[in-house]
């Protein structure tokens, strides 16, 4: 699964913008201050890229809560920062949501318990379905603004997350390969 | 990423497509590790990945931190990523 290539620019772009307006080739930077400023431009641009989703909210809110990346959040996002900071309110899905996730996952194991032996089938299935929720609340910490999302909503917006951050990961390593490569010819 | 605002039921098939594509994110060496794709282990190497995803960006900050204090901005990298901007 991959990003079209506008997002990977679009992406690039801001991300660049980011170093610049927090002067990330100043020598007046500690390393730590410029790494910082360096993964924060990395995310405000991976948000802008992608837009407004669910887990772009959520990674705006957690960005915003240190009072010191607002001006950057800013300078990245435009205008946008508004729209994303906005709440967004679906509780109502959320009993569906965790009916369809079930269902969801229930196809994985349906799948597997068709070819397999027959045993102990409650408490195998009883340790399974706790494994699940073990693990959901794992991915749940590690999605932006996962803990209010449930079932469908979660898996989905998991995918899109992914996706985007594979992106991040490979803009940043072409940069850095790009920087190097000329940094040699100095 | 997918348009289901108004629409009240989510079909099998939109599951059935999400699930594979769960599945396909995932690079080659963490899909041979789920078979016939348990819930569980397709969760847990998702979370992996997503994890590792982490590691990546955190690790290439770190190069690109080192990398940005040796550059000035008249010099000919600044030129490069100038006109990447420009394509």
């Amino acid at each position: 699964m991959q990003v079209p290539n506008s997002f990977k620019l679009a992406l690039l772009k801001q991300m660049l913008l980011g170093f610049q307006l927090s002067a990330v080739s100043s020598n007046s930077m500690s390393f730590h201050e410029r790494k910082n400023a360096i993964k924060l431009s990395a995310d405000a641009a991976m948000v802008f890229a992608r837009g407004s989703t669910r887990w772009t909210r959520g990674l705006v809110a957690s960005l915003s809560k240190n009072r010191n990346n607002e001006d950057l959040l800013r300078g990245i996002l435009g205008k946008k920062y508004e729209r994303l900071s906005l709440p967004c309110c679906n509780s109502w899905k959320i009993p569906r949501s965790r009916k369809i996730l079930k269902r969801c996952l229930g196809l994985c194991s349906r799948r597997k318990k068709a070819t397999g032996t027959q045993h102990d089938v409650k408490s195998s299935s009883t340790l399974a379905r706790r494994l699940v929720k073990k693990r959901i609340q794992v991915l749940k910490k590690l999605l932006p603004g996962g803990d209010s999302m449930e079932g469908f909503s979660l898996l989905d917006q998991t995918l899109d997350y992914a996706v985007s951050l594979k992106a991040q990961v490979d803009v940043m390593r072409r940069l850095l390969k790009i920087s190097k490569a000329s940094n040699l010819n100095k | 990423m997918s348009g289901r605002g108004s629409s009240s039921r989510i079909t099998d098939e939109e599951i059935n497509e999400l699930v594979t594509k769960l599945q396909s994110l995932l690079p080659e060496s963490r899909r041979r590790n789920i078979g016939r794709a348990s819930a569980s282990k397709l969760l847990k190497e998702t979370c992996s990945y997503i994890k590792s995803l982490h590691r990546d960006v955190d690790d290439l900050s770190d190069r690109l931190s080192a990398l940005m204090a040796t550059m000035d901005a008249n010099s000919p990298q600044a030129d490069i990523i100038r006109s990447l901007l420009r394509s």
